[in-house]
């Protein structure tokens, strides 16, 4: 295996947030006496990126996510442990750092909100020194992909949320960098502007070879993008690995869909538990570990008419979202580590 | 160095073409500010009027000072504009910031490059106008040493009030970091007055803003080049300390900044 492209050790950052007194007086005592609290944001992580992989880095609201992005490009100083990116210490070596990489951040764009986003291209080339040709080839490219030739004079300010972001993303990418970071690039797009970023995050990977550590809340673009997912709550990591064993452990739970060609008032099923019942239309959830779903067609047939019927994996959103809420990484020995010891 | 330079001046070029886009309400509006603006100095030059001199001075000599400074003054809103208060204490709040940490470019050139307000030539006129007509009613014995001072004054001046702005910008580092929070519980408005950093230095603010430039940028420099008489008898090199001042309190500002950068570095916005 190759040299890490980034090299996260025992990672922490800890937000002091001041309690402040109100008005007048206020202001005056908090000159004296500050009181806060302790935000350990990001806690003591620790995991490696290989070049060329696709990262999916996700968590809820809150988890240390942005934290984490904003300390591997150098925007925040950790309060300790170690980072090496692409050889470099992020924020002690800013500058030469910055030239080899790209950041998206989906919440606020990195153009310049006034100008053309012509003159923000034309800027950055000369802020990256990109060779006049490398530029030409990449714009070109980029323009084509992403399409932004609609746009192309338009303030920055009155692009759509679409287009920012399909902007951004070219204007991250134009000084050909090996390592890009992005920070929801897919926040508050509609499904087609979404499909046409997920596309391009692909081409990145497969055709440029980038590597790429991605945050979404959309769990459909890592469940498309991503072989390796780490997922961080409360800034610890709970899982590091394929989203496929993830899903197995924890996507167990299989949905059969049976269309009855009568109406029962109650069609139980065994281990099987009615989760929605529509007149004739009735969908069991059940575990797959413990019972096979041949057999539980055997005893729908049985004892009931069938009309119609089909077995379903439990979407992954769903299962997201249950280890996300039932907190089941923290106990489960596939977890990363478990808090509260 | 070289490049840099080549940058700002692109990242100018780019701001002043967009701003020239309308190039006929560009220059009423430069005008209209410049009278706008030189009203404050015509009514004081009425209530002049009517004496001699105050204080010793006459209204040309004041004119010709307050010309400079004025001049001074504009240009030096142009140059740093990017450190206004009132356009860098939201380039915080919005993240904004952000991005420039990201660029391979020294912070501080962006920071300047990021504005420049051109429409401020209507101070510059106005300054230029004031002056020469100061220029016009006093009597200077000119030697190559004041023809010389003048501009290097002016040049001092302008370091002097920009350092004030990289002041004023940096603060922002630490008041931004609690609006946030702030926020969540007032609906703003009070917000400018629940910060410390606001209230505690004003003192030491208005000794910075007016006496110190009125003192030694201003009034004792005139001295010299006007030849005036100092009733305070103050040794004739403090004629010659406003470029000592200039680029001192640049120095001191530009450090403050640095570790205003390391402070938002480390608590983040
Ligand atoms: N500058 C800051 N000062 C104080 N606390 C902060 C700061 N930035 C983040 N936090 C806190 O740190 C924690 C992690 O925030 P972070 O933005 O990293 O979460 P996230 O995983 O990106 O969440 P989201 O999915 O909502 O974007 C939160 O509790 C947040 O309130
Ligand atoms: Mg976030």
């Amino acid at each position: 295996m190759s040299e890490p492209i980034i090299q996260i050790k025992q990672l922490q950052k800890t937000f002091k947030v001041y309690k402040d007194h109100k008005g007048y007086l206020g202001a005056l005592r908090n000159l004296f006496e500050r009181q806060y609290n302790l935000v350990h944001a990001v806690d003591k992580i620790s995991f490696d990126v290989q070049p060329g992989e696709l990262v999916g880095y996700i968590g809820p609201n809150g988890a240390g996510k942005s934290t984490t992005i904003k300390m591997l490009t150098g925007l925040l100083v950790p309060t300790s442990g170690e980072v090496l990116v692409n050889g470099y210490i992020p924020w002690k070596q800013r500058k030469a750092y910055v030239k080899n990489i790209g950041a998206v951040f989906g919440q606020r764009t990195t153009l310049w909100w006034d100008l053309p986003l012509r003159d923000s291209l034309d800027l950055l080339q000369h802020i990256y020194e990109i060779p006049d040709d490398t530029f030409q080839q990449n714009l070109g490219m980029f323009r084509e992909i992403l399409e932004l030739d609609p746009f192309m004079e338009t303030p920055v300010r009155s692009l759509s949320l679409g287009q920012r972001m399909r902007a951004d993303l070219c204007a991250a990418l134009l000084h050909n960098p090996t390592l890009v970071f992005l920070d929801e690039p897919t926040i508050g797009l509609d499904v087609v502007a979404k499909q046409r970023i997920r596309e391009f995050i692909q081409f990145l990977n497969h055709e440029r070879k980038t590597t790429i550590l991605l945050t979404t809340h959309d769990i459909s673009d890592v469940a498309k993008l991503c072989k390796r997912v780490v997922i961080i709550d409360h800034g610890k990591i709970l899982f590091d690995g394929h989203l496929n064993s993830l899903l197995e452990f924890f996507g167990g739970r299989r949905l059969l869909v049976v269309d009855f060609a009568e109406f029962y008032p109650e069609p139980s099923l065994g281990e099987a538990e009615i989760i929605q019942q529509d007149r004739n239309k009735v969908i069991y959830s059940f575990e797959r570990s413990s019972i096979s779903a041949s057999k539980l067609i055997n005893q729908l047939s049985e004892n009931y008419r069938i009309r119609d019927l089909e077995v379903r994996d439990q979407p992954i959103e769903d299962t997201i979202r249950r280890i996300y809420e039932e907190q089941l990484l923290y106990n489960h020995p596939n977890g990363k580590e478990n808090p509260s010891s | 160095m070289k490049r840099a330079i080549g940058l700002l001046a692109k990242l100018l070029r780019i701001q002043v073409r967009s701003q020239l886009q309308y190039p006929t309400s560009f220059i009423l509006e430069v005008f209209s500010s410049a009278i706008i603006l030189g009203f404050f100095f015509v009514s004081f030059a009425l209530t002049f009027s009517r004496f001699d001199q105050i204080g010793g001075w006459t209204l040309g000599e004041v004119a010709f000072i307050w010309g400079i400074t004025e001049f001074s003054f504009g240009v030096m809103d142009m140059v740093f504009s990017g450190f206004d208060y009132d356009s860098f204490g939201p380039m915080i709040r919005n993240g904004r910031f952000d991005q420039l940490l990201l660029r391979p470019v020294n912070i501080t050139l962006q920071v300047l490059g990021s504005r420049f307000v051109l429409r401020r030539m209507g101070k510059i006129l106005e300054g230029v106008i004031i002056f020469i007509y100061g220029l016009s009613l006093v009597n200077i014995d000119w030697t190559i040493g004041k023809i010389i001072y003048i501009p290097i004054l002016s040049f001092s001046q302008v370091l002097f009030f920009g350092s004030l702005f990289i002041f004023g910008a940096t603060t922002t580092f630490w008041t931004m970091e609690r609006l946030e929070i702030l926020n969540v519980f007032t609906y703003g408005g009070s917000e400018i007055m629940s910060y410390p950093m606001h209230i505690f230095p004003r003192a030491i603010r208005l000794i910075f803003t007016f006496l110190v430039p009125a003192i030694f940028m201003s009034y004792f420099p005139a001295v010299y080049i006007l030849e005036k008489s100092d009733p305070l008898n103050a040794p004739g090199v403090v004629s010659f300390l406003a470029p000592l001042l200039g680029l001192g309190m640049l120095a001191l500002a530009l450090r403050f900044w640095k570790v205003g950068i390391r402070n938002y570095q480390s608590t983040g916005s």
